[in-house]
């Protein structure tokens, strides 16, 4: 039992991260991009590439995969967003990101492989210790650092106040001086470093995988749903909760309808609540 | 818009003209068209069957070809998409017009697109496992190059029940459609041998952790565990989940378990240990040491064309591969023509046709060419230079 | 010649092109390229109304297509009833889920609504593997033929021609009248159309019943042009092909995602010999076209003949009649 509680949270304090990730792609560009999951496919395969096949330590690994993440993030705007917003059309974005996404997918998998492949070890640990195997608590930890830290940033620095200002109304921010291009761009990046520091993390659970990310965006994206837009700790709430629920159908009803369940939360939580647990709601003067 | 609707017949007609003019040049080549997974699920069968199918195409051109006519060989990247093999098929039978088809590697493109050469009349050598895609009646220009499934799931389950003398199986598979083809046969193989497995369980095979799964099989008393899935990562998983739980219970299974990725996925190397998979007398070290004669020769000569080093690969995909078009040249040599009747004909009556990977036999009512002799059980640990030791009986 | 008369005219062409496709077409590979499209336009032709008229961002449409599919595959053919009467019943059930997914999803913003349909999709992949008894699992189901005389590749290739312009005609009238002109309000200004009076959550969801019931016919006939679908056909890449189709013809016509169905379909089978890279290319044509020309192959054919025959603008300077005026105003006093 101790064993399905620990695997669910585990896998969905990875899906936590990625909501965490939508939450800073978000609050500057209103935009959801479907690359999200992909980052964290990044940052576990361009981690396990630098630990494993060019024999450096893990912390150059770990160092490689979060520039991986950011220049992917930095891509993303600079391809996919920006001339894209600047026609403000709803359908754009979501098939440029796409796009993209597709694009590094096919990219990744012809350079590295289609098949999984072993994430290394990162810290020295026997491998009987169960449940405190490291590719449990890994993940856990490094989701709540992710989520800890941008509420610090959020609250402590200038440019997390200039975040926040952005998100609540971004034509004020601009009336007020601030570069909206440039701050979306650092928001971008930011979370593509978050994202694949998230999938460094993970990388002993999910092992390094090309085709990870369509399924992590979507499962991201329902634990974002569920915990709320805009809520990091919302999306810790979601993401646990997903992870959870999968692990105990799994356990109970066997693996078959893993999906069928998670989307099934998502709709119940979506007719309940509209706006997710801890979302707010989204009042628009017409 | 009328000037749209123009352009756009002017662009069909334009893309319809050059494939058509493509297809008119090169007649007197004879050619083969490769249906294969380059990209996509089972990629690395396929790459490693590409590299024997390559070989063999690049030896017999050097020698001067068939019947004096070079090899044209036209691969297709059906990326593990049926709707693109169904099309390839069409393309390569319809526009194409090759003389023989190779292929598809994946299962499931495989049952799309057999029938459509069949239909086509092309001559087809089946390189997936599943059943279903033989049939001398509705496919009678099909014929099987790999062992079928049956043959790995009945050697896995010989070797469990009358070598290890085991009763109380666990069947776990994952919920591809192989996964679950395999699974259904392999419970129904069983209780033909009289037992009933006391575990069964499809999986997906992105679970991130299968200790679950072991230790309700150990609860439900199992003493041995059948996996049956391709997938090298849930295999890793499986394999890792029984050493973590402290359970010495052997593995029987699909061929996967000793492909060489595994030995990275496992956490500890003792974990490979007590494990074995259904195989191939050809790809199988003898009790001197050596693999058969023709094994060592394709070995020493494609070698070189894999990096030169130690192979990493199985081997029996390589082995299969170049099989494939010696087959191809076999029947073309000995019906004197590329006419698909003749060539039917000819492998129809092909007896003990000595191949790298098998020796086939292929009748007109039997169009699985591998027999049942050519099977053996290896341990997964004993992978060396892509093939293995035999185990124990 | 004026506008309209070119117009009618390239619309008869084009009608006697596809009419004669077999003809001229070349060999049985392109004239299954040829069904294949009509197929795919089945489909795309209600989802358009969907995506391009309605602006509702469903990229699970490759679900519905797989629901229609396997119902035409287990009642043409595990249960032998008539191919004819299952095509109906596909298309019923496929408005049916698509009324089921609608009503809850609806009412979602853009990416939750996208979303929604994606985890559709892979939930009808789920219970099509799952179900083993019923649908073959992961070995599949052959997909039936027609009876006579369309179970030939010409036959069948005039069978879903048919049934394409058929459905062709219906989005046309209904894109031309009132609906359409309410699907396009929706799309441009969900608000203000809502403060008119149009009725938003009913046309939504009349549109994407429609195209359910599109995307439920449009399978049936592919079980049947494949001649066996297996669930590895139906994945989520498809999906986003049926999105791209519309959005690279240009929302808003009819005729512009028909040229973008007509183009990627044939695209793949041109770049075969690239082997490996294709679905990279794939990708990277998406992304060029989104960022060049987003509005569509359709609006780049405007601009050009724009510029090509500029449309005169005709100016009436408006004179005031002043003697009527004088008259009028004498009347007056």
């Amino acid at each position: 039992m101790l064993t399905v509680i620990v695997t669910g949270l585990a896998i969905g304090m990875l899906y936590a991260s990625i909501a965490l990730v939508y939450n800073v792609m978000f609050s500057t560009s209103k935009v959801l991009s479907v690359t999200t999951g992909h980052l964290s496919m990044v940052g576990g395969v361009f981690g396990a590439y630098i630990i494993s096949v060019l024999h450096m330590n893990w912390l150059l690994g770990l160092l490689g995969a979060v520039l991986a993440g950011a220049t992917f993030g930095w891509l993303t705007d600079v391809l996919a967003i920006r001339r894209v917003l600047a026609r403000s059309d709803e359908h754009l974005w979501l098939l440029s990101t796409l796009a993209l996404a597709t694009m590094v997918q096919q990219g990744v998998g012809l350079w590295w492989g289609t098949e999984p492949k072993p994430f290394p070890r990162l810290i020295t640990q026997e491998f009987g210790a169960g449940l405190m195997d490291q590719k449990f608590w890994l993940p856990i930890g490094m989701a709540i650092v992710i989520a800890i830290g941008l509420e610090f940033f959020y609250r402590k620095t200038m440019y997390g106040k200039v975040f926040i200002a952005m998100s609540e109304d971004a034509f004020a921010a601009r009336a007020r001086g601030v570069s909206t291009d440039k701050i979306r761009l650092l928001s971008y990046v930011l979370s593509g470093a978050l994202g694949g520091l998230a999938g460094f993390a993970a990388g002993q659970l999910t092992f390094a995988f090309f085709a990870l990310g369509h399924t992590l965006t979507l499962l991201g994206f329902i634990a974002l749903a569920v915990g709320g837009l805009g809520s990091n700790i919302g999306a810790l709430i979601g993401g646990a909760a997903l992870g959870l629920l999968n692990s105990f159908a799994s356990y109970y009803f066997g693996g078959e309808y893993q999906q069928t369940i998670a989307v099934g939360l998502l709709m119940v939580v979506l007719l309940i609540k509209p706006e997710g647990l801890l979302g707010a709601k989204n009042v628009r003067p017409v | 818009m009328p000037r749209s609707i123009k352009h756009a017949v002017r662009l069909f007609l334009a893309t319809a003209l050059v494939v058509s003019a493509a297809s008119a040049i090169a007649a007197d080549t004879i050619k083969i068209g490769w249906l294969s997974s380059l990209t996509g699920a089972l990629s690395s069968a396929a790459i490693a069957e590409n590299q024997g199918v390559q070989l063999a195409v690049d030896e017999i051109n050097k020698s001067g070809g068939i019947l004096g006519r070079q090899i044209e060989l036209l691969t297709r990247d059906t990326a593990g998409d049926p709707t693109k093999a169904v099309n390839f098929a069409q393309q390569l039978a319809f526009s194409d017009k090759v003389h023989f088809v190779i292929g598809p590697v994946n299962s499931g493109e495989g049952l799309a697109a057999v029938p459509i050469l069949a239909r086509a009349g092309v001559p087809n050598l089946v390189i997936g496992a599943i059943d279903e895609l033989i049939d001398p009646e509705k496919y009678p220009r099909a014929f099987r190059v790999i062992n079928t499934n049956r043959q790995w799931i009945s050697t896995a389950n010989d070797y469990a029940i009358k070598v290890l003398k085991k009763s109380k199986v666990a069947v776990i598979a994952d919920t591809s459609g192989y996964g679950t083809a395999s699974a259904k046969t392999a419970i129904e193989l069983l209780e033909k041998a009289g037992i009933k497995p006391v575990y069964t369980v499809l999986v997906d095979n992105n679970k991130t952790d299968l200790t679950d799964e072991m230790n309700k099989a150990r609860a439900a008393g199992a003493d041995v565990v059948m996996p049956w899935t391709a997938a090298t990562g849930m295999l890793g998983r499986l394999l890792n989940a029984r050493g973590e739980i402290g359970w010495n219970v052997p593995v029987v299974g699909h061929p996967a378990i000793m492909a060489a990725q595994i030995r990275q996925l496992l956490n500890k190397p003792e974990y490979w240990q007590n494990a074995y998979a259904a195989g191939y007398v050809s790809t199988t070290f003898g009790s001197n040491g050596k693999l058969p004669e023709r094994t060592q020769q394709l070995v020493d000569k494609i070698r070189p064309k894999l990096g030169g080093g130690e192979i990493d690969i199985l081997f029996w995909w390589v082995a299969m591969g170049y099989d494939t078009v010696k087959i191809i040249e076999h029947a073309i040599k000995t019906a004197g023509s590329t006419d698909a009747a003749a060539l039917q004909k000819v492998l129809e009556n092909t007896r003990d046709y000595k191949g790298v990977y098998a020796t086939y036999t292929w009748t007109a009512t039997e169009r699985n060419g591998f027999p049942d002799s050519n099977m053996a059980v290896n341990p997964a640990n004993t992978f060396k230079d892509g093939s293995f030791k035999l185990a124990p009986r | 010649m004026s506008l309209q008369t070119t117009k009618k005219l390239s619309l008869l062409a084009g009608t006697a092109l596809i009419a004669t496709l077999p003809f001229w077409a070349g060999d049985q590979y392109q004239l299954h390229l040829a069904s294949l499209i009509a197929v795919y336009w089945i489909l795309i032709a209600g989802l358009n109304l969907v995506v391009g008229f309605t602006g509702q961002l469903s990229i699970g449409h490759v679900g519905l297509l797989s629901i229609g599919s396997y119902t035409f595959a287990i009642l043409a053919g595990k249960m032998g009833v008539d191919p004819t009467l299952s095509v109906f019943v596909a298309g019923l059930l496929g408005g049916l889920c698509g009324l089921a997914l609608g009503l809850p999803s609806l009412r979602l913003p853009g990416f939750y609504f996208a979303m929604a349909t994606m985890a559709f999709s892979m939930i009808v992949n789920e219970i099509v593997l799952a179900q083993v008894d019923l649908t073959g699992g992961g070995i599949g189901l052959p997909g039936p033929m027609f009876p006579k005389p369309f179970d030939s590749p010409i036959g069948f290739y005039y069978l879903v021609t048919a049934i394409a312009l058929f459905v062709t005609w219906l989005t046309w009238n209904i894109a031309r009248r009132m609906w359409g002109r309410a699907f396009i309000s929706i799309r441009d200004n969900p608000v203000a159309a809502q403060a008119v009076g149009v009725p938003v959550f009913k046309a939504k969801l009349l549109a994407f019943v429609f195209s359910g019931i599109t995307a439920g016919v449009s399978g049936a006939v592919f079980a049947s042009l494949q001649s066996y679908i297996t669930p590895d056909t139906f994945v989520f890449e498809l999906s986003m092909f049926f999105f791209v189709c519309i959005i690279i013809g240009g929302r808003g016509s009819i005729i512009g995602p028909f040229l973008g169905t007509v183009v990627l379909t044939a695209l793949p089978e041109l770049v075969s010999p690239l082997a490996k890279l294709g679905n990279f290319f794939y990708g990277l044509l998406l992304l060029v076209v989104v960022l060049v020309v987003p509005e569509g192959i359709g609006r780049m054919f405007e601009i050009i003949s724009e510029r090509l025959r500029p449309r005169t603008v005709h100016r009436e300077p408006i004179t005031p009649d002043l003697s009527r005026l004088a008259k009028a105003l004498k009347v007056r006093e």
